[in-house]
């Protein structure tokens, strides 16, 4: 049962992927972003981690792409450039190929064994984060305090920087 | 579905955000593609944890984590962008290259 | 080694080794403290040569009183003292005193004496007073050394130090583009003899095992070196004895060195330095007379050089060179006698010559310096009516060369002509003809500088000072009485009792070759008063028929160009070759190559900094995956 969806989000999500790389058109790729995000909240969802899937949801499609969205106005030239990709696109083709073959090769040669997956639900999660992962908690917090304060000076207008 | 099915699927996700990293001009594209590639690997790593650790679940806190960097490493990212485009106007990639030799 | 009972006369022969070391004391005074010293730095330098002098009548006295073992029939004390070992070979500071070395000793403190003197009132207002004496000591100090050294390391040591300080000498106006090319000649040839003397000595020490002489001497006396090895070392020995001693073709330094002061002339280029040569066949004659090859080989050039210097002689006019070919005569002559086994001859005339043309050379200085450095002797004549001690003390001088009867020239010719004539009578007409002709330039010397018209032009010269004098008049004085003395040195006659090989023999006096040799010289002087006093005969036709012999003669048998030519064309080429290859190939491709390839490779490896991220990235990948194959390959093939 489960197979059928997951082909269906698995479709959605790398076709999101594609989607980003390959259009020329930011927004559009910003739009592709989000769907292959949401997607992947839903493959979250295939393996019962219900509050990864909200988070990711929250997280990513509420701000994420927002911020992005928010950056890709603000920095829009007059011209549009004609070509979007790079002059290394075919080697760079290449070498996601061989990336693509490395870690497939690596996931398939040693197949772990069979078994069914578990959500560990919010409890299990809340105890985890705030007993054995405290301290990385509270890290993860001054990180994003840090970034808070080092993006606001950074792009700050020339005056705002007292 | 079998752990490696997630896996393959993180794995094709990862290295079509890495293409995008390689082959694309503008800034804001390389930080999406960036993030497809945050997203793959959260896949992995909660899929994992999902199916093999059962009792402790790391690989889904750490998830967490990733997220909350992967947030925090955007918002920096883009005021960086912000920044040169005010001095250059323009977020392309191909024209920041003082450090060239 | 010195092994006897009296034990003070050895002490005091022991001391000859303070001789040598006064002066090279001398040297470094004068070359750290001249400017504060008294004359600057002169007397210290005479002081130090006359306590030497002083130190060889001892040192004569210890050693009459030593008890030393035989060396070839001669008293030989050795001294010395170990200085390194390397391995098996054992390198020792040592004096060797015998009959040879006292002579020597005595000849050249005496000389060195008597030019230092000289040189205070020659060099009198030189701007570098203080130098010339402090090479002077230098030198004195190298050449007692060069006679007192016991091992051939030594020796060889001190002869490129008699070397060098003759090439400081000769180019000490070295303003002089003359002069400098002349130092840097002489220095050159010798160089090239000196290539030989270290083979030799390299070569005798493979055999022997030892540099010391005294050993190689035993060695040889039995027998236990192959006579081709000892022909061949004996005669790469000569080789550096013909450099220093101006044998042909070695002699082409000696008349260019007269460049340098005439002091410096008569002490280096008549007594000393150019002796060394002699000296050294002499000492080692333990080893030429094993090898009587090569002693028709020393024989054969001493002759060729003999005649060679005494033809020169006759045809140049400046006065000095006419005084330094004769030096290469007579050193020819030496070489001819040691070669005829005249060992004594040798030696005796080694030391006539040396007080005769020390004599002569201070005179020639003499005149020099009254008549503004003129030496044309064609400029010159009459000069005994303004400079009557100079041409008494010339005269003497020139008479004692020539051979005339009762100078100490004259005996000591003798006995090299009785040693041709016992051991080597094919060459005996050679060397007649050499001694007439040396009768013949000194006297064309003698008459054309000194007797005839004064010029009107020279009316002002006036006699040199009392300084100048005094040596000359003792150097005269030596050369009237030393042959007396010579031949009569101990109680049973001759010098031939104190300084042999082998065997003494006392004083042998063969009639007819003796009045031969008067008849020769007499009539040379005869002859040369009729050519230049008298005017009787005149030359004229005589150089109209042998223009062709004169000007070969006058080209110094071409033998300078000769060697310009050889010069030019081969050392030069061959030394552009060398500098080419050191410029290109090792300077430019060794050197400078790898610094270059670095240089080049870093521009070109640059533009992989490409400054833009997606490069960097993209290699981050491509790493990725490479290490990635590279762990799988090494893990699944072990």
């Amino acid at each position: 049962m489960s197979e059928p969806l997951f082909v269906i989000v698995a479709i959605l999500t790398l076709g999101g992927g594609l989607g980003v790389v390959a259009t020329r058109n930011v927004v559009h790729a910003a739009l592709f972003l989000l769907l292959s995000l949401v997607s992947v909240a839903g493959i979250y969802l295939l393996v019962f981690a219900e509050f990864l899937a909200l988070v990711q949801v929250l997280i990513y499609g509420g701000a994420i792409i927002i911020v992005l969205i928010f950056a890709i106005m603000l920095t829009r030239s007059q011209e549009y450039p004609r070509i979007s990709d790079n002059p290394q696109w075919p080697l760079a083709i290449v070498a996601g190929l061989a990336v693509f073959g490395v870690l497939a090769a690596s996931f398939l040669w040693n197949l772990p064994p069979a078994s069914e997956p578990e959500g560990p639900g919010l409890a299990k999660i809340g105890e985890s984060l705030f007993t054995k992962w405290a301290v990385p908690f509270e890290v993860v917090s001054l990180v994003l305090l840090v970034a808070l304060v080092g993006a606001i000076i950074i792009a700050g207008r020339a005056g705002d920087r007292e | 579905m079998p752990l490696e099915a997630f896996q393959v699927l993180s794995a094709a996700l990862f290295c079509i955000g890495l293409y995008g990293v390689l082959a694309r001009r503008s800034a804001v594209l390389i930080l999406m593609s960036i993030e497809l590639m945050l997203n793959a690997v959260n896949i992995n790593l909660i899929a994992a944890a999902a199916h093999m650790d059962q009792t402790a679940f790391t690989g889904q806190i750490i998830a967490i984590f990733v997220i909350t960097v992967a947030a925090a490493e955007v918002g920096l990212a883009l005021a960086i962008i912000l920044r040169i485009f005010r001095n250059r106007s323009t977020v392309n990639v191909d024209e920041v290259d003082l450090m060239k030799w | 080694m010195g092994g006897g009972l009296d034990r003070p006369s050895m002490d005091l022969a022991e001391l000859a080794w303070l001789i040598p070391s006064l002066s090279f004391v001398a040297f470094f005074l004068i070359v750290l403290f001249g400017r504060f010293l008294p004359g600057q730095g002169a007397f210290v330098a005479i002081l130090a040569i006359a306590a030497g002098f002083a130190m060889f009548w001892v040192v004569l006295g210890g050693f009459l009183g030593a008890e030393c073992p035989d060396s070839f029939g001669q008293k030989t004390c050795t001294f010395n003292r170990e200085w390194f070992t390397a391995g098996s070979v054992v390198l020792s500071w040592g004096i060797i005193i015998d009959p040879l070395t006292v002579v020597m000793l005595g000849l050249v403190t005496l000389v060195a004496l008597m030019v230092q003197v000289y040189s205070l009132g020659y060099m009198h207002g030189e701007s570098r007073f203080g130098w010339y004496f402090a090479v002077h000591a230098l030198f004195v100090a190298s050449m007692l050394a060069l006679v007192l050294a016991d091992n051939f390391l030594l020796l060889y040591v001190v002869w490129e130090l008699v070397g060098v300080c003759s090439y400081l000498l000769i180019g000490f106006w070295y303003e002089r583009r003359s002069a400098a090319e002349a130092a840097k000649k002489a220095f050159i040839t010798t160089r090239i003899g000196d290539v030989g003397l270290l083979l030799g000595i390299l070569l005798l020490f493979k055999e022997v095992g030892t540099f010391d002489m005294s050993t190689t001497f035993a060695a040889v006396s039995a027998g236990e070196i192959g006579e081709g090895t000892l022909t061949a070392a004996a005669l790469l020995l000569f080789l550096g004895a013909m450099g220093k001693s101006a044998q042909f073709p070695f002699h082409v330094w000696l008349p260019d060195a007269m460049e340098g002061p005439t002091p410096v002339s008569a002490l280096i280029h008549a007594a000393t330095m150019v002796v060394a040569g002699v000296y050294l066949v002499a000492r080692a004659f333990p080893i030429f007379e094993a090898a009587p090859d090569a002693l028709i080989v020393v024989a054969a050039i001493g002759l060729i050089t003999a005649l060679m210097g005494a033809t020169m002689a006759l045809v140049v006019t400046d006065l000095k060179r006419i005084l330094a070919y004769s030096t290469i005569s007579h050193l020819g002559l030496m070489m001819l006698s040691l070669g005829a086994f005249g060992y004594t001859a040798a030696i005796f005339h080694h030391l006539a010559h040396g007080f005769s043309k020390a004599l002569l050379f201070l005179g020639a200085g003499s005149v020099m310096h009254s008549m503004n450095n003129e030496t044309d002797i064609n400029k010159m004549g009459g000069l005994r009516r303004v400079m009557p001690i100079t041409t008494l003390t010339f005269t003497v001088g020139a008479l004692s060369l020539a051979g005339i009867p009762i100078f100490a020239g004259f005996w000591s010719k003798d006995e090299v002509l009785l040693a041709v004539l016992d051991h080597k009578n094919y060459l005996l007409a050679f060397a007649l003809i050499a001694a007439f002709l040396s009768a013949m330039y000194m006297a064309r010397a003698l008459y054309v500088v000194f007797y005839g018209e004064l010029k009107a032009e020279n009316n002002h010269v006036h006699e040199s000072p009392w300084v100048m004098l005094a040596p000359m008049a003792v150097l005269a004085v030596l050369a009237v009485i030393f042959g007396f003395v010579a031949i009569r040195i101990t109680e049973a006659g001759g010098i031939g009792t104190f300084l042999f090989f082998n065997y003494p023999h006392g004083f042998e006096f063969n009639t007819g070759l003796g009045v031969g040799s008067i008849i020769l010289a007499v009539g040379a002087f005869v002859l040369g008063w009729y050519i230049y006093m008298a005017r009787r005969i005149s030359l004229g036709p005589w150089k109209v028929r042998f223009a062709a012999a004169i000007r070969v003669v006058g080209n110094k048998y071409y033998l300078d160009d000769l060697y310009q030519w050889g010069v030019d064309r081969v050392v030069m080429a061959f030394s552009r070759f060398v500098a080419l290859f050191d410029r290109v190939v090792i300077n430019d491709k060794a050197v400078n190559g790898p610094g270059e390839s670095v240089r080049r490779s870093g521009l070109n490896l640059r533009y992989h900094v490409t400054g833009r991220m997606y490069n960097y990235a993209m290699g981050m990948a491509v790493g990725a995956v490479a290490i990635a194959i590279l762990w799988w390959v090494l893990t699944t093939s072990t």
